[in-house]
């Protein structure tokens, strides 16, 4: 198995298995509901992965994931709605854009050390917010870009479709980050003077680290326009980044399959919260600081492993 | 002339914002992004103060901006402190806080728009401008308070020590300053101040519970345009933002201001990431 080079077995099977029941969980209880908020649990996970690959590995946090996901998401809106072309076009398209604004994002803030791009990316993304709003006539508005198509008619197929892209993505970036790249990535976190002196070229690192973060939350952005089949401006805003955050930092922040498992969980329990409905960002907020102060390492990839360990142990 | 005085207002709130936010930077280090939060927090309690308590305004507003104050040193205290060894707890600890505060609004507010009495309500003849009462004791406050702290930094003892553990931290402490309580003390400093712009402006901005983020992406902005740190730099940006953001609302469309501050940023840190004033000066 040469593409699962670097993982353990432990964690190819029980990704692979994770992944193959939550596959057939629908059809254990079927019901349009289940299989919408495990669609969005799975949108949620890509978002969380991709974040993860470039903010966790290299501690550069990014406060406006959502402007990636946004700008994704109104690419696929315009692609279907405005220009009318088909909906398989969304997903190319929108990963190139959100990339290009990566890039343009990723090139002046990068380069330098202290916070300017965590603080970058927060206002981007408000800015980003606003203008949506501002050019209502153009974006819709408050409204949004409504009646996009869907691109797979059947919910169910269509999550499995989702499901296959977030198991297939969280492999490639695992890959990525047990590599070469990924331990420059680590290396950066660790000591950015000393990966400097050693000759290479960390801000090339990083920004392309970004391009790649900001793709996949872009793809992530228009399965999601093509899920709710409108977009609307809150799309870009700081609650989705915050919420994705904390998603990563109960997964377990740096460990790429613990975000996915963190993204899960945190939109399961919260379905569980529906209830509570306007209190759910304050539960997030809340669970943020309580995870802050008492377990910096997060939930999910601890317990994971430890189960890792405990299997490694019992077998000879 | 209206580009001269609504642009200067404008320059005055921004001012009042980017100054405390650039001291609590410069002198503990804390990027504070519940900034914004006390400026919301400031204009929602004098709309508490005076529409359910019915106090007098004057005494609203000097309550709710010692309430925020104190809020900021017990933030400061209890949750920024523990983290401050990592810049990136401190900047996720100051969003939450900012997020919390935003939900608890909301919760016990609601979405909708609120009303902050203003303090004067006569309109001003000016050069042939009708100007807000309001608007003008904005900015006559923004100088006197901006004013004053220039005062208290440079000619009191505790003055001196804020400036001294700016200039170096390590040196301060070895001469026996007191940090901790320094950082209090700024941190009351600049939560004051972000709430006296949030009391001033309520009277013509939007008070609601979402207020508070649009301060920080300007006071960033500016902070960035000026440099990190220095205040001298932040007022001078403040100014430069707030009149290229009046001139484009009057000139091209009130649409395009927001990428103003935005694209400022970017140019800033392409070109000259320490700022115009350069790197740490403090006054």
């Amino acid at each position: 198995m040469k593409a699962f080079r670097g993982l353990d077995q432990f964690s190819v099977t029980g990704g692979l298995a994770a992944l193959a029941v939550l596959g057939f969980l629908p059809t254990l209880f079927p019901g349009k509901y289940l299989i919408g908020v495990l669609t969005v649990a799975a949108i949620y996970g890509i978002w969380s992965v991709s974040w993860d690959f470039m903010s966790g590995l290299t501690g550069r946090e990014n406060f406006g994931h959502s402007l990636f996901i946004g700008v994704g998401a109104y690419t696929a809106g315009f692609l279907n709605v405005q220009f009318g072309w088909g909906p398989w076009w969304s997903l190319p398209a929108s990963m190139v854009i959100a990339a290009l604004f990566g890039l343009v994002l990723g090139f002046p803030t990068l380069r330098l050390r202290g916070p300017y791009f965590a603080l970058a990316m927060l206002s981007a993304a408000v800015i980003m917010q606003r203008l949506m709003l501002i050019f209502w006539e153009f974006t819709g508005g408050e409204e949004g870009i409504q009646d996009i198509t869907p691109l797979i008619k059947d919910p169910l197929h269509y999550y499995w479709f989702v499901l296959a892209l977030l198991g297939g993505i969280t492999w490639f970036l695992a890959w990525m980050a047990r590599s070469r790249w990924g331990l420059i990535l680590r290396a950066i976190r660790g000591d950015e003077a000393t990966c400097l002196a050693a000759g290479l070229p960390i801000t090339t690192y990083k920004i392309a680290s970004l391009i790649i973060s900001a793709a996949f939350a872009g793809l992530g952005g228009a399965l999601y326009a093509h899920y709710q089949l409108q977009v609307s401006p809150q799309l870009f805003a700081v609650v989705t980044s915050i919420t994705i955050i904390t998603m990563v930092y109960v997964g377990g922040m740096g460990t790429i399959f613990g975000p996915v498992g963190g993204a899960l969980l945190l939109t399961l329990m919260t379905e569980g919260l529906r209830n509570f409905g306007e209190w759910r960002l304050m539960i997030y907020s809340l669970l943020l600081i309580f995870i802050l102060f008492f377990l910096p390492n997060g939930i999910v990839a601890p317990t994971w492993n430890r189960l890792r360990h405990l299997f490694s142990q019992e077998r000879p | 002339m209206e580009i001269l005085i609504y642009g200067a207002v404008t320059s005055a709130i921004y001012a009042l914002l980017a100054v405390g936010f650039t001291l609590i930077f410069g002198v503990a280090r804390i990027l504070n992004l519940a900034h914004g939060s006390f400026y919301a927090l400031g204009a929602y309690g004098t709309y508490v103060l005076t529409s359910i308590a019915g106090l007098p305004l004057w005494t609203a507003a000097l309550v709710s901006i010692g309430f925020v104050a104190v809020f900021g040193v017990v933030v400061e205290k209890v949750l920024i402190r523990p983290l401050r060894h990592s810049q990136l707890g401190v900047l996720m600890i100051s969003l939450a806080v900012a997020l919390v505060v935003e939900q608890t609004l909301f919760l016990v507010f609601g979405s909708e728009y609120r009303n902050v009495p203003s303090f004067v309500d006569t309109k001003i003849n000016l050069g042939g401008v009708d100007v807000a009462g309001q608007r003008l004791l904005t900015l006559a406050v923004a100088a006197v308070a901006i004013g004053a702290l220039y005062l208290f930094i440079q000619f009191t003892r505790l003055g001196s020590a804020i400036l001294a553990i700016s200039q170096d931290p390590e040196a301060a402490k070895y001469m026996g300053i007191p940090s901790d309580k320094i950082f209090s003390l700024v941190m009351a400093i600049s939560a004051a101040l972000a709430a006296l712009a949030g009391v001033m402006a309520g009277p013509f901005l939007s008070v609601q519970p979402s207020m508070h983020l649009l301060p920080i992406v300007k006071a960033f902005a500016i902070v960035v345009v000026g440099g990190l740190g220095s205040i001298p730099g932040s007022i001078a940006a403040a100014f430069l933002l707030g009149y290229a953001e009046t001139c484009v609302a009057y000139l091209i469309s009130s649409s395009w201001t927001e990428i103003v501050s935005v694209l400022a940023t970017l140019l800033m840190l392409v070109f000259r990431p320490a700022g115009i004033f350069g790197k740490r000066a403090a006054f």
